[in-house]
């Protein structure tokens, strides 16, 4: 059993494997198209342009993933199993959903269960953490020939254009997945926190506007000089990465990091939790054009005391979740939003002899809502103890083709790898039309 | 090899463009060598040496300083250890052995058998903070065992022997065998079966723990060799048919007999007559120097994906073995080619066209500094470590330390393959502009070469001149001069004034603590003079800039 992937601090965070794979993610071998950055995106749209014609239009626009670091307990939480031998103490309640009951500890959710879609029949071979979170991540596999971009990264390369001011693809209190082989500019622009600015964005204090357009002058100056005597492709590169850059500097939608715009009514609707202000965090990023957020909630981990321990992670995750649902909602952003909420796997219904649960890749649950997706349904059921899937499994490549083909990327969406082979979104994954309104 | 390397020019119908200039030269071969820019000082003796053979020199000295052993260490800890794994691995016991392999010169052959054969207690033990100190001592305090560092490369594989064998046939020998871990290789003649034969060999050792219970910070264990698979992979199913597997060498050498299968691969691998070993470390080391293997990307040497220049490769190969396998013959020989001594510039628009990329390295290709390479080189253009200094932090290594943590993620570069384009992102573009490692360096406090350089009696003029060959390590040229004066007495103008409270906490304080941030801190309290600021807008566009922040 290895540790969970979360570093107690994000920017000490682990790249990935070396090698090969690592290098997957530094440059993309379409026929050599991809020169700048600018025409990467370009390049990007019309490399996929030829299909784009019969897409049908997508419902989503933007994506948030609650991502529940370490493997939630399903029996617990979304898949209750009450009066069995590993069922554990709490009590299954029924919601205003019919035939979805959750965990007396989600409440909130229970009174917005018409519009979840409960997935109880998720299946996976991959019980290691970081196999499973890469698996989860990506459609894909570890597999020491190609990093796989995560759903993330192919929304922001689909989805992103070139003159957006904020990242396409934000991750709040974790590293998520990085966009592997579609290049670094595609991985998340990573927070460590919600409510308070990313870090290095404004100057020190001794830099003021003028002084620092001063500086921008002279550096503009050095560059146009060097770029002129090396007639380098890198350096152009360079230089519009640092446009972006200033760009988001300047740009008043950077206004989405500051939480002290919202009431104080809304803050604590979401609970007074980090993992609350991230969600918040992430619908204020939504409404200013992020394409994917991922919002952590570490700790679910639970090899010991996994009841007194699950039901503080449910404190923070049933507000902050029914919150987003109901604020985004109220602003009509519910149906252009797909919300999805998981972990690497579930755990086990035995409980162990630290009152614990290890870890459980058979069976699962994962939590979609919005973006299209129909309310107030379970999707596929476990065995009486939660053991093994039942009915309707849903592997994970399923689960993450359903979301990408909510916001526009179908599964059989292809692109040539560095290695020279095609790639499709998700390893064999479809679109699960069974639980679309 | 200039000329093998010319008749691919004429072959492909390109022009090369025209010889790097001295200072371009110096800087480039000291960050290739020694991965660091000159010091200021050494840039202007080497501007004015008149002897034909300064360039080879200065390749001499580079390879004697002991930046040289610093970089080499860093450059093999990243290819070697990557993201460090497991309880049991020391990484700074490791960068140990590597510091002292690489300051006694052990040629590659030996250097690579000894790393795939080592045995052995790995740690001195502790807790992780401390083991930095702890491997300084390469023995145990405690049992007064000796440590050998090179252990930790085989225990950080431990949970997946599978991945060091592909590990060390890609890097050692440019195969990439676990292409076929999965199934038959498609388009190479390697079989799952060739795979698992290989990858058998690696499964011969066993994990004898010293520190037995539970134990904080590393647990000092030692690796022994077996004569059969470790047991404890045979309830892996992966690794079941590995494990059962006859071990095998690539090239079909049946390994089973041998009394050590370890040592017997190894030295198989590092024969004078295999042709792969040498090789594959010829195309490292050019994509190194070059900016783009004979066979890019540098670990992935197959019939399908054939070399640029083969016979350039096959010359350099044969020499590298000649040689005894001397690295630093090898730089040397690379380094003192015509081809590597190529300007950045543009060329004609035939070669432009005939090569856009020029693959045939017709002119040189950049590189960005690698995040080692930066540190060091912001710290040397700037004093840092004299400004650290005079802020009364003693421990300048532990500050480096705790530096190299925090921007190895946010630059990490893949040496290994060729990059047609910039790959930056927009963090690491706002840590450059807006973050504290340059703007203590590009700041005035006390040690900083600025504030050394106002202290000397001297004209502006010659002020923008010392720092451009500090930062540059290039004099500045006469427009350059005459634009940055009119900067400077433009700013008489009051510019840039202290706003106290004006900027808004960041995240950083919830991140890993920045060790750099109290010195940013006050040198934005500075009450600085309008000409001071102005010559600290000048260090920091300087270093903001991709003359510096590129290998050229």
């Amino acid at each position: 059993m290895s540790p969970p992937r979360l570093p107690k601090s994000v920017d000490a965070g682990v790249p990935g494997a070396r090698g090969v794979s690592r290098r997957a993610a530094l440059h993309l071998g379409v026929g050599g198209v991809f020169g700048s950055i600018a025409s990467r995106w370009l390049a990007t749209q019309s490399a996929w342009g030829a299909e784009a014609a019969h897409t049908p239009p997508s419902p989503a626009k933007a994506c948030i993933v609650l991502w529940l670091n370490g493997g939630p307990s399903h029996v617990d939480t979304f898949d209750p199993k009450p009066g069995r031998s590993g069922g554990g103490p709490f009590k299954a309640v029924a919601t205003r959903a019919p035939g979805l009951s959750l965990c007396e500890h989600l409440p909130r959710l229970g009174d917005i269960a018409d519009r979840l879609c409960v997935i109880r029949g998720m299946t996976s071979k991959e019980g290691n953490h970081q196999r499973a979170q890469y698996f989860v991540h990506t459609g894909y596999a570890p597999n020491p020939t190609v990093v796989h971009p995560s759903i993330g990264g192919w929304i922001s390369a689909r989805l992103g254009r070139p003159e957006d001011e904020l990242p396409a693809f934000v991750s709040i209190g974790g590293p998520s997945q990085g966009a592997g082989f579609l290049g670094v500019q595609h991985g998340p622009f990573v927070l460590a926190k919600a409510g308070a600015p990313p870090a290095d964005l404004a100057p020190p204090a001794n830099v003021d506007a003028a002084r620092f357009e001063r500086r921008r002058a002279l550096l503009d100056g050095f560059e146009s000089r060097f770029a002129a005597q090396t007639a380098d492709p890198k350096v152009d590169g360079r230089r519009q990465v640092y446009t972006q850059t200033f760009r988001l500097m300047q740009s008043p939608k950077t206004r989405a990091f500051d939480l002290a715009d919202e009431s104080a009514a809304t803050v604590s609707s979401y609970g007074d939790s980090d993992f609350g202000r991230g969600c918040l965090l992430a619908r204020r990023l939504v409404e200013s054009g992020v394409r994917c957020v991922e919002v952590v909630l570490d700790g679910w981990d639970t090899h010991q005391n996994n009841f007194e321990r699950t039901k503080v992670l449910m404190a923070a995750l049933d507000p902050a979740f029914s919150a987003l649902l109901r604020d985004l909602r109220e602003r009509s952003l519910l149906g252009s939003t797909l919300v999805a909420c998981m972990g690497e796997f579930g755990r086990t219904p035995r409980i162990n002899g630290a009152d614990g649960r290890d870890h459980h890749p058979q069976a699962w649950s994962a939590v979609l809502a919005g973006g299209g997706i129909r309310g107030g349904i379970v999707h596929g059921a476990t065995d009486a103890d939660g053991e093994q899937v039942a009915s309707a499994p849903t592997r994970v490549p399923d689960l993450l083709a359903t979301i990408t083909s909510q916001l526009g990327i179908p599964p059989d969406l292809s692109l040539i790898t560095p290695i020279g082979r095609p790639l499709t979104v998700t390893d064999g994954g479809r679109a699960m039309r069974e639980i679309l309104a | 090899v200039d000329a093998l390397v010319a008749a691919e020019w004429t072959r492909a119908g390109v022009a090369p463009a025209p010889a790097v200039d001295d200072a371009t030269f110096f800087r480039r071969v000291t960050v290739d060598v020694a991965g660091t820019i000159p010091r200021a000082e050494d840039v202007t003796a080497f501007l004015i040496d008149r002897a034909p053979d300064k360039r080879t020199r200065a390749v001499e000295a580079a390879l004697a300083s002991p930046e040289y052993v610093d970089h080499w260490t860093d450059y093999w800890d990243d290819v070697l250890m990557g993201a460090p794994r497991g309880q049991d691995v020391d990484r700074d016991a490791f960068r140990a052995w590597l510091h002292d392999e690489i300051a006694s010169g052990t040629p590659w052959n030996r250097f690579v058998y000894d790393l795939l054969t080592a045995s052995g207690q790995n740690s001195a033990g502790g807790a992780r903070r401390d083991a930095r100190a702890r491997a300084e001592t390469r023995t145990d305090p405690e049992t007064g065992a000796r440590i050998h560092g090179a252990v930790n490369f085989t225990l950080q594989y431990q949970e997946a022997p599978q991945d060091l064998a592909g590990m060390a046939s890609r890097t050692f020998l440019g195969v990439q065998i676990q292409c076929a871990q999965c199934h038959d290789h498609k388009t190479e003649k390697w079989t799952q079966d060739d795979f698992r034969r290989f990858a058998s060999t690696f499964l011969r050792t066993r994990i004898v723990p010293v520190d037995r219970g539970k134990t904080m910070g590393i647990r000092r264990v030692e690796l022994e060799d077996l004569d059969r698979p470790a047991p404890r992979y045979d309830k892996v199913a992966d690794l079941r048919p590995i494990a059962d597997a006859r071990p095998t060498a690539l090239d079909g050498t049946d390994l089973t007999t041998a009394p050590n299968v370890r040592a017997a691969l190894a030295g198989w691998m590092t024969a004078r007559d295999r042709e792969w070993f040498a090789r594959a470390m010829v195309n490292r080391m050019w994509g190194h120097f070059l900016g783009r293997g004979f066979v890019d990307p540098v670990d992935d040497m197959r019939p399908s994906n054939p070399a640029t220049a083969e016979a350039v490769l096959r010359a350099l190969a044969a020499d590298f073995v000649a040689s005894g396998f001397d690295t630093k013959h090898l730089i040397r020989v690379i380094t003192g080619t015509a081809v590597y001594q190529r300007a950045a510039s543009a060329v004609d628009d035939a070669t432009a066209k005939a090569d856009p990329d020029a693959h045939l390295w017709e002119r040189f290709r950049m590189t960005p500094l690698g995040p080692d390479e930066l540190l060091r080189a912001l710290s040397r253009a700037t004093g840092l470590d004299a400004i650290v200094a005079r802020a009364g932090r003693p421990d300048m290594e532990q500050l480096r330390f705790q530096l190299r943590r925090r921007y190895t993620f946010l630059f990490d570069v893949d040496e290994d393959a060729d990059r047609g384009e910039y790959d930056g992102t927009i963090t690491q573009a706002l840590a450059l502009l807006n973050g504290s490692l340059v703007a203590t360096g590009a700041s005035s406090l006390p040690g900083s070469a600025i504030a050394e350089m106002l202290a000397r009696p001297s004209d502006d003029a010659t002020r923008v001149q010392s720092l451009f060959l500090r930062i540059l390590s290039r004099p500045a040229r006469d427009t350059e001069v005459s634009e940055l004066m009119a900067t400077l007495n433009d700013a008489s103008r009051p510019i840039g004034a202290v706003e106290p409270g004006s900027r808004k906490k960041g995240d950083e304080r919830i991140r890993a603590p920045d060790p750099l941030r109290g010195l940013e801190r006050r040198a934005a309290a500075a009450r600085a003079d309008s000409r001071t600021r102005a010559f600290e807008d000048i260090a920091w566009a300087l270093l903001n800039s991709s003359e510096f922040l590129f290998n050229h």
